[in-house]
């Protein structure tokens, strides 16, 4: 506000006035060169042609394919829905579904709780962490043919070490790869042994943005170690531990080489995962039921996905 | 200016150029889409392109050939010198390649593809419509082409592959373990009396399970096909119906239930650990398998080594044939192939020349001895008389060229091989397992492997 009466070497603040909209001088609007109107999209175009070419145009020309009984030559029929009509009734659809989430039972929830043990582990000891860390990631890492290859021999009914163990405490011999009861749960531990190292770098890589202060206050008011993993590490590392989730559903549900592998999907069909039965398809140019079963199995990935997504945004 | 309206008025100018972007990528894409193969509802285009020989005296060019890697590729890769010497005109690219993994891919989109490939017989009626039909550059040796090759290369009447090997069934069995307990091998001339040889040695070592029950889905349908072959029958007829539910499937599923039930089987799978330690204690004996099992005793067991020998199969009824078909191979020429009359030149040098025939299967810097785990499908280059491998050390120093060749002799024709011969793995190898655990009798196989072959590749071609 002002006043009349204030000397003039009196500072007064002054409010600054606002201007009617209609008498404001109009902006011009500068025009840009093209050069530069363009250039943005210059930039991305590269990203963008990739894009269109390797993830867009096989998508779309697969659910095109998903249409058709095309056997990867000659033309192709438009079948409308009969490869998903034939696929959603068919046992072997199923029960590849049925395989993967049994795997998924037994591998994710394990996985994540030894994770969150070894990542708690990793980040306490002094000593050797880096030979620890690098311990814990050396299987990741290792190609996979060859780690298969290890299991092959390792459970081999007759000559295998693991049964050579069991030998030697009296134990019966187990069938480990070719019986349906053993082979999963066989498999399952490939995977494990495989990729937990990887869901450990997560959930480690979460453990060391919690706060110290919070474990130091919590000592201080008489909680254990037990109790501080309880109620600060696991709720603090929820994020890390659904992703791991999330990105592992992914996995298992893609697994492939492991059955291919090791037991070809056998014995009898108990480790033809979803991934397997997929690419059975394809191999024996059934190209047409493949694209339809790629998108089933796309479709049944994310809904569990978001399922989790939905999950952790609930709990925020 | 309120934020909001701000934002949806940048958000209205924007909508434009979004929409024209959406519309823009909608258009490339359906666009590129569109460069798949044509959808149309007329029947499929059967594409019977005949090939044709050249008449040219002094061929030129250069041809690619596909071999799968191993020992296989350093035989060819000598025999290639011997061509290239007779036609010096001709270059020949020789690439290990992971057949199974590329040709497919390779055939579908038209790049880079080969001009000859070596391929599973049981696989070259899933391609026939990329392949040339080589009926007629094949005519003047037809006739003497084992019949079950030309069969298992015939498809709607036209023969779509290079007939290489036949790979006859044949008996292996342990010579030294037998004549400790007394059994005759000789006196083996039917089924049923390898099983009284089997209850035999049994008795004679108790605990053994002498007769091989193959545990691989693949390889016992393999074996299955090769008993099938035996009685002039498979899978699959000339009509393409359907022949599993038939007296002669019946009788041989049969008897391998009885070996099971009989605790006479070792349930293994081939050449595997517990396979090979089984065959290397003697507790297997007999392995009624295809020639190539030869490479067990001359690679891979070590106690028994010298032991084994091989003869004809026995028969299913006395004075039937006493061989029947497992496995082979053949050699194929795609349509897109850049020198197709160049590449039957090449196959025609290395299957029906005697020098062609004799640099593969001869003695070589490969297999010193000669190539022996199969025989030449071209029978003026599988003459009993004119051995072209030696007698195999590790089996005793049998001469297997004799044996083998005279087995294949005896081979049916009429079994050829439908292109979903592969696919039935799932199905017929699966129940068979199934079987062969005692899960399911022979008629529980034949009725639902039957079903399922039918309603999911037979219905669904």
């Amino acid at each position: 506000m002002t006043t009349r009466s204030a000397s003039p070497a009196t500072k007064v603040f002054r409010e600054p006035a606002v201007e009617p909209r209609a008498r404001a001088p109009r902006r011009r609007r500068r025009t840009l060169p093209l050069r530069r109107l363009l250039a943005p999209y210059v930039f991305v175009l590269p990203f963008v042609l990739v894009f269109l070419a390797f993830s867009v145009y096989p998508l779309f020309f697969t659910l095109r394919l998903s249409f058709t009984d095309w056997h990867g030559s000659g033309a192709a029929h438009w079948i409308g829905f009969d490869n998903y009509r034939y696929l959603l009734t068919s046992s072997g659809f199923w029960s590849s579904l049925g395989n993967s989430g049994v795997l998924w039972l037994l591998i994710v929830p394990a996985q994540i709780v030894l994770a969150v043990l070894v990542a708690v582990l990793l980040n306490a000891i002094k000593r050797l962490r880096g030979f620890y860390r690098v311990a814990f990631v050396v299987p990741f890492v290792t190609p996979l043919v060859a780690v298969a290859q290890i299991w092959i021999v390792l459970f081999d009914q007759d000559n295998g070490a693991v049964n050579a163990m069991l030998g030697a405490v009296g134990l019966p011999p187990v069938g480990w790869l070719v019986t349906s009861g053993w082979a999963k749960p066989t498999l399952a531990l490939l995977f494990l042994w495989k990729t937990t190292g990887f869901v450990v770098l997560i959930v480690l890589s979460g453990l060391q943005q919690i706060d110290r202060g919070l474990y130091e206050a919590a000592s201080l008011d008489g909680a254990g170690r037990i109790r501080q993993l309880r109620t600060i590490t696991v709720p603090l590392l929820r994020r890390s531990l659904m992703f791991s989730l999330v990105l592992q559903t992914l996995a298992v549900f893609q697994m492939f080489a492991e059955p291919y592998v090791v037991t070809k999907g056998g014995p009898y069909t108990s480790t033809t995962t979803a991934g397997l039965y997929l690419y059975n398809h394809i191999t024996r140019a059934d190209l047409g039921t493949g694209a339809a079963n790629s998108f089933l199995l796309v479709i049944v990935v994310m809904a569990v996905s978001l399922l989790f997504v939905r999950l952790l945004r609930a709990e925020d | 200016m309120n934020p909001t309206l701000r934002r949806s008025g940048r958000t209205a100018r924007l909508l434009p150029r979004r929409g024209a972007a959406v519309a823009a990528a909608a258009l490339l894409v359906t666009g590129l889409s569109a460069c798949g193969p044509d959808i149309s509802s007329d029947a499929p285009a059967t594409g019977n392109a005949v090939l044709q020989a050249s008449s040219d005296e002094a061929p030129k060019g250069e041809i690619t050939v596909w071999d799968r890697s191993g020992d296989l590729y350093k035989v060819f890769d000598a025999a290639i010198k011997k061509f290239t010497a007779k036609y010096p005109g001709v270059t020949v690219k020789h690439e290990a390649v992971d057949i199974d993994s590329k040709l497919q891919n390779t055939l579908i989109t038209g790049t880079d593809v080969p001009d000859g490939v070596f391929l599973d017989d049981a696989k070259v009626g899933g391609y026939v419509s990329h392949l040339w039909n080589l009926k007629d550059v094949l005519a003047p040796y037809t006739k003497d082409i084992a019949k079950q090759k030309v069969d298992v290369n015939t498809v709607g009447g036209g023969i779509y592959g290079v007939p290489f090997d036949l790979d006859p069934g044949l008996l292996f069995y342990n010579a030294k373990a037998l004549s400790a307990a007394g059994i005759d091998p000789n006196g083996i001339k039917t089924y049923d009396d390898l099983l009284a040889a089997a209850k035999k040695y049994q008795q004679f070592k108790p605990g053994a399970k002498p007769i091989h029950l193959e545990q691989n889905a693949f390889n016992s349908q393999l074996q299955l096909e090769m008993f099938a072959s035996q009685l002039g029958t498979g899978l699959a007829g000339p009509d393409g119906k359907l022949r599993l539910n038939s007296p002669q499937y019946h009788q041989i599923l049969t008897w391998l239930d009885t070996v099971r039930k009989e605790g006479l089987g070792t349930r293994a799978e081939y050449l595997k650990p517990s396979d090979v330690s089984a065959l290397d204690s003697a507790d297997e004996v007999f392995y009624p398998w295809a020639i190539w099992f030869d490479f067990a005793p001359q690679q891979q067991l070590t106690a028994t080594k010298g032991d084994w020998r091989a003869m004809p199969l026995p028969a299913w009824t006395a004075g039937g044939a006493r061989s029947g078909a497992m496995g082979g191979s053949s050699f194929v020429i795609p349509k897109d192939a850049k020198n197709p009359k160049l590449s039957w030149l090449f196959y025609r040098f290395l299957m029906f020349d005697q020098a062609g025939y004799t640099a593969v299967y001869g003695p070589n810097s490969v297999y010193p001895g000669g190539l022996n785990t199969s025989v030449p499908a071209y029978q003026p280059a599988a003459d009993p008389a004119k051995p072209l491998f030696r007698p195999i050390d590790a089996m005793g120093g049998q001469d297997v060229w004799k044996t083998a060749v005279e087995a294949g002799r005896e081979i049916p024709g009429g079994a050829p091989i439908p292109a979903w011969w592969s696919g039935a793995v799932d199905y017929l190898g699966t129940d068979l397992q199934k079987m062969l655990d005692g899960a399911l009798t022979p008629q529980q196989v034949i009725d639902k492997a039957g079903k399922d072959i039918q309603t999911n590749l037979i219905d669904r071609k």
